[in-house]
């Protein structure tokens, strides 16, 4: 009678071989062609306009705490909610993970659809200069009338995608060494593995490897690792990626009926400060940076009173950050794997991709 | 409880007539009919609660409420998302644990179990009535959901999560696709209702223990510490019918939700074809 009950212990070990051979690396195809750092990034440069559907994920790891995930409820509880562009909605992203499908077909024709959770989508559809916003959530549009490429149009024939790897490769070189890596494979396709590593210790960064399509130049994958972590803080990459044209009319978005229709409009480029004056804080104080390359350090002065800056406060105000944050003297240090931020009490707000002590001299250097 | 006479002398002739008998059986039960009615009453009760309310403030309550006022068809959506914790699992539950059980817990076990190598045969057929169930109970909130939608409420294009829109009847094809779904999701149960059935003689133990078995699912499944267990979860894939709602349809939850649950059926199926198959049949 025992072999009656030969079925029951089978299937679990067949499912669990299946599960084994699933994890195993694929056979690698053939060996992409040797390139040097600087004729992979001509390869990226010189990618002709690619259209392809993609699954993208994202995946962060900075010891931020996390919330339990919240119920299928599209109430305000879900972490990362909240008005685009609050605080709690960039800590939600910062913390959380994500997944978008991307859909492109050539350079002017492109459509993102990240989900926030199960019942929930934003999308983001460009066609042309015309480039949609929308979420599901809270069934709001906005519209975006890209300007004409001015600066594009300078000369196009001075640079060739071999000029401007070399320009890169001379800029970075003194603070940044690049390689290139062991082939990866990345959705399946073999990639080129570029790696950028700071010549400095003082930062936190310890490598940026960015998975390069060797077929198409088609960065596929950023990974940024901490100094000293073995696995990637951040990592952003293509989990499944098929070339070929999407349906047209993926990239035809007319806002539903009943959704709320915004008109976003464009700051106006750099040089024309007197028009936009009313968009932009005229009077606060000015962001400076300090240091240079990977040591810089992003010194945001207190608002004046009134002003718009609320920043700092509000961010000391999230909950989530507040906790995660440690009292130094003269204020709040958030730290991260990849980076810190130091909010000081007198409403001075640091960041950068260094350990905190660097802020904290930063800060007291700069009184 | 009804008499059960038919399953008693059922026709002999090959498993379709035992397959046929049972479902004849099976939805011939007023206790099926009124589970079935408990569940289109989900529907009736949101639309008629939205209606008699002022407008729902976007983004409280269950996904899609807010919705319906202006669409009827959101209802359908709206009950399916409120059904599938607890409503979808407590009827499933009750059909799949009363499948072995119930027989036993009536004495007519050992009838239906005359014929030689009959057992896995009845096991099968007990398994096709509980996810003919898994089929309907979904089927039931979707149908009850969109006529009354569209008796209280105008019925309009819909507009899926990604911003498309989409014409009412592609609207009904995605809600009998999330119909579907929801079968699928529930079959997994099914089986694991199923093997409890075979353990026990009282019907209602096994009832009881496949609902419990997926709230536990569900709150396992609710804990960040427990990442890693979360994709072998039964109830995981469960809320993942929103994918049906973007533009172009997201298949990826579907197929992942009909191999796990593949797995568990698989599973259980052996489980409880081991204990049925060496149990004494004393009833």
């Amino acid at each position: 009678m025992w072999t009656r009950w030969l079925p029951s212990v089978a299937v679990p070990v067949v499912i669990a071989a299946g599960v084994l051979v699933g994890t195993l690396p694929a056979g690698a195809a053939d060996p992409l062609p040797a390139r040097t750092p600087a004729q992979v990034i001509e390869l990226m440069g010189t990618r002709t306009a690619v259209s392809f559907t993609g699954t993208l994920e994202q995946a962060t790891d900075f010891g931020l705490p996390d919330l339990p995930a919240a119920g299928p409820s599209s109430g305000p509880a879900a972490a990362g909610d909240g008005p685009a562009g609050s605080v709690a909605s960039i800590a939600g992203l910062l913390a959380a993970d994500h997944t978008a499908r991307v859909y492109a077909d050539g350079p002017a024709k492109l459509r993102v659809q990240v989900a926030d959770g199960s019942f929930a989508e934003r999308n983001m559809v460009r066609r042309g200069t015309d480039v949609w916003f929308y979420a599901s959530k809270d069934n709001s549009a906005a519209h975006l009338v890209l300007q004409a490429p001015d600066r594009g149009s300078g000369d196009p024939s001075t640079a060739t995608p071999a000029d401007i790897a070399g320009r890169f490769l001379a800029a970075a070189d003194p603070d940044t060494e690049i390689s290139v890596g062991a082939e990866v494979e990345v959705a399946g396709r073999a990639a080129y593995n570029l790696l950028l590593e700071p010549r400095t210790a003082d930062t936190l960064v310890g490598r940026i490897a960015i998975a390069v399509d060797g077929e198409t130049g088609l960065p596929l994958s950023v990974q940024v690792t901490a100094r000293g972590a073995a696995t990637p803080a951040f990592r952003s990459g293509f989990t499944a990626l098929a070339l070929g044209a999407p349906d047209d009319s993926l990239f035809t978005f007319v806002p539903p009926a009943g959704s709320s229709v915004r008109e976003i409009v464009p700051p106006a480029p750099g040089l024309s400060h007197d028009v936009g004056d009313s968009e932009t804080p005229p009077s606060g104080p000015r962001p400076a940076v300090t240091g240079s390359g990977w040591t810089s350090v992003l010194a945001v002065p207190a608002p004046a009173a009134g002003g718009t800056g609320a920043g700092a406060n509000a961010l000391l105000a999230d909950p989530l950050l507040s906790q995660a944050a440690v009292d130094v003297p003269g204020g709040k240090l958030l730290s991260t794997p990849l980076f810190t931020v130091l909010v000081m009490a007198d409403g001075r707000l640091l960041a950068g991709l260094v350990p905190g002590e660097r802020l904290q001299a930063a800060a007291a250097a700069a009184q | 409880m009804l008499p059960v006479d038919a399953t008693a002398k059922p026709p002999r002739g090959s498993a379709w007539s035992l397959l046929g008998s049972e479902l004849k059986v099976l939805f011939g039960r007023r206790r099926t009919w009124a589970l079935l009615l408990a569940l289109a009453a989900i529907p009736v009760l949101i639309a008629v609660a939205v209606r008699l309310s002022s407008t729902v403030p976007a983004g409280r309550g269950p996904a899609f409420l807010d919705r319906i006022s202006q669409n009827g068809l959101f209802v359908a959506f709206t009950a399916m998302l409120v059904s599938v914790p607890l409503f979808l699992p407590l009827t499933v539950g009750v059909v799949a644990g009363d499948t072995i059980a119930g027989e036993a817990s009536h004495g007519t076990l050992r009838y239906l179990l005359v014929a030689p190598a009959g057992r896995i045969r009845l096991l099968l057929v007990k398994y096709a009535g509980a996810l003919a169930f898994c089929v309907v109970a979904p089927l039931a909130v979707a149908l009850a959901g969109g006529a009354i939608g569209a008796a209280l409420f105008p019925v309009g294009p819909v507009t899926l999560l990604s911003g498309d829109v989409i014409q009412p009847p592609e609207a009904a094809l995605r809600i009998l696709l999330i119909a579907a779904y929801l079968a699928v999701s529930l079959a997994g149960l099914s089986a694991i209702g199923l093997f409890l059935s075979t353990l026990t003689v009282v019907p209602v133990g096994a009832m009881a223990a496949t609902v419990v078995v997926s709230v536990v699912s569900q709150i396992l499944g609710q804990l960040p510490q427990l990442e890693w267990l979360h994709p072998w979860l039964f109830s995981h894939y469960w809320l993942g019918f929103g994918d049906i709602l973007r533009q172009p349809v997201l298949w990826d939850s579907f197929a992942s939700n009909a191999v796990l649950q593949a797995g568990y059926v698989a599973v259980f199926g052996a489980l409880a074809y081991g204990r049925f198959a060496t149990k004494d049949i004393l009833s």
